[in-house]
């Protein structure tokens, strides 16, 4: 379980993040969503200790970062400012990084074959692809088996191939157990695998909650030569779009469709419309949209 | 503790600055065979000749001079951290920073201890080959020799440890690299001309280098031209107490610095 509270960060005059609070529980994939620029990274880089905030606090099982016992054996996290020493070898880092986390080899050959790092493992990491560098983050990450996970934006730079093995592989770690909290400006990346979702805007939370909830509500779109006569018959809110046509909120297609029946109004249109969530998403967010 | 150390050498030893640190060192020690092959007493201006005492310790002195180099290296390997982003997920696995700065310092000051008595021994070896080529005995008998190559060994040392705190204070590679050099090879030199402060010069790190290595020659020069008397140096153990102060001070701001600075 993670607990965000109060959390505030200014950049000199860059309010960054302001009084953000949300949870993440445990054994759930959150989405962490805001445009570029929204305050995304610093809540992250907050979490971990990296960045001291100026108020508020961030507990991971009750306990900041910083004063947990084996910190990479809790949480991991895969961030897009972590590099590599560029003579090192893909091994030789893990190798190192295995050391300081006091995480045996068995720990550095197991992590290189669950994110493919094995096939380039003796090559330095100079000459490694986007891709590759990822999944050697990730692997890092996973040295500690850790059942947190925190990813910043992770797909940034892979092409469709690396972004399709990554979101496998996230619903693998996920169908494992583990929290993850995966960071990202477009919705539509992490749709798939994400079943909570937390929103924040200009470093401000915007809404946190299940996915399905960022659905607006639904409304279905009825035609019918008796449009008139059907709105006085349906109990429910309707916008009047044409002698003909109606938008009608709050009922099921199924239940407009049993009243015309009952009625005998002949209908020659039902559609349900519902926003896509991309569209909510940006409404929420404040984007226009496309 | 020791976990983090030996992740440290791990480090050191995975990247090449090892093998150049180690080049660097043999390099240094054969620099000083050559210039005895040579004969100081050939040099421009001359300089006292290997069977004297005084030559033979400008020989030494020379090897001491050549301590800013370990320093430079770690330096480097310090401010690399920085400089590839790895600082992100060191700071990760050792969350409490001064826990993995502290075993750098410890892992580089080894590795310049290493470093110090590889240049020396090539040092020693090669000045003893020079003066049987030459077919002269040097000026110091041979115990004399092998403490001073000691003291040098653990300038370099200490010397690693004030670069490593001066790489994790900066942070910038080149700023680091250019303000170890800068300082050590121009300033303090530059800072010796000027008469008020040329007494404060036993105290600078130069002077306390000077004193520890016991290689007096450039202070004397600098005295020479200004017509003044030398200032006189700190005994050597002194001037190993003014040294490694320098670099416990550096060692404190760079643990105690970085602690509240953001890792963005
Ligand atoms: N180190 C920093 N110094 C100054 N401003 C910063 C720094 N890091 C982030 N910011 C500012 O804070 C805001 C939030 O940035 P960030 O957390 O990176 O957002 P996101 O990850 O959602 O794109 C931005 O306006 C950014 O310019
Ligand atoms: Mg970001």
């Amino acid at each position: 379980m993670i607990e965000v509270r109060g959390l505030t960060k200014t950049f000199g005059p860059v309010a960054a993040v302001t009084d953000l609070t949300f949870d993440v529980g445990p054994g759930t994939v959150t989405g962490f969503l805001g445009p570029n620029g929204a305050g995304k990274t610093t809540t992250m880089r907050m979490m971990l200790g990296l960045v001291a905030p100026g108020s508020g606090s961030v507990t991971i099982d009750g306990r900041p970062y910083r004063e947990l016992r084996d910190p990479t054996s809790v949480v991991g996290a895969v961030l897009d400012s972590s590099g590599f020493h560029p003579a090192h070898t893909a091994r030789d880092h893990l190798r190192l990084y295995a050391r300081m986390g006091r995480y045996g080899s068995d720990r550095v050959a197991r992590v290189a074959e669950v994110t493919g790092v094995s096939a380039f493992a003796h090559r330095r990491t100079r000459g490694l692809s986007t891709g590759m560098r990822q999944r050697l983050n990730l692997a890092t990450a996973l040295l500690g088996d850790p059942r947190v996970l925190l990813l910043d934006e992770p797909s940034n730079g892979l092409d469709p191939e690396g972004i399709a093995w990554l979101r496998r592989f996230l619903r693998d770690l996920a169908a494992q157990g583990r929290t993850i909290l995966v960071s990202s400006h477009v919705l539509g990346e992490i749709e798939q695998t994400a079943d909570q979702v937390v929103v924040i805007r200009e470093g401000r939370l915007v809404t946190a909650g299940p996915l399905s909830e960022l659905y607006g509500s639904a409304s279905v779109l009825v035609r019918s030569p008796q449009a008139d006569r059907l709105r006085t018959m349906l109990a429910a809110p309707t916008e009047i779009l044409s002698s003909e046509v109606l938008r009608v909120h709050d009922l099921s297609a199924a239940e407009i469709a049993s009243v015309a029946a009952a009625h005998g109004i002949p209908l020659q249109e039902l559609t349900s419309e519902r926003p896509t969530l991309e569209q909510a998403f940006l409404h929420l967010t404040g984007g226009t949209t496309p | 503790m020791t976990t983090l150390i030996s992740a440290e050498w791990i480090r050191l030893t995975s990247s090449r600055i090892w093998l150049w640190g180690g080049v660097a060192a043999l390099a240094s020690g054969a620099f000083i065979g050559l210039l005895a092959l040579a004969g100081p007493e050939n040099f421009d201006p001359p300089l006292p000749p290997l069977d004297t005492a005084e030559g033979t310790r400008v020989l030494l002195g020379l090897l001491g001079f050549l301590a800013c180099l370990p320093a430079l290296f770690g330096t480097a390997a310090v401010a690399s951290e920085y400089r590839h982003g790895t600082v992100t997920t060191t700071s990760l696995f050792a969350p409490r920073r001064w826990t993995w700065l502290t075993a750098k310092l410890l892992a580089y000051t080894g590795a310049g201890l290493v470093y110090g008595f590889l240049a020396a021994a090539v040092a020693a070896a090669a000045l003893f080959a020079a003066a049987a080529i030459d077919g002269v005995t040097l000026g110091l008998p041979v115990g004399v020799v092998l403490s001073l190559l000691a003291r040098v060994a653990l300038t370099m040392a200490v010397y690693t440890l004030l670069g490593v705190a001066i790489g994790a204070l900066l942070r910038n590679q080149v700023a680091a690299m250019a303000v170890v050099g800068g300082y050590l090879y121009a300033v303090e030199t530059a800072l010796t001309m000027i008469p008020g402060v040329k007494a404060l010069y036993p105290l600078l790190p130069g002077g306390a280098t000077a004193a520890l290595t016991g290689f007096t020659y450039l202070a004397d020069a600098v005295a020479g031209q200004t017509g003044e008397p030398a200032v006189p140096l700190l005994s050597a153990p002194a001037g190993g107490a003014v040294l490694v102060g320098y670099a416990l001070v550096a060692v404190a701001i760079a643990v105690l610095a970085p602690l509240r600075r953001d890792i963005t």
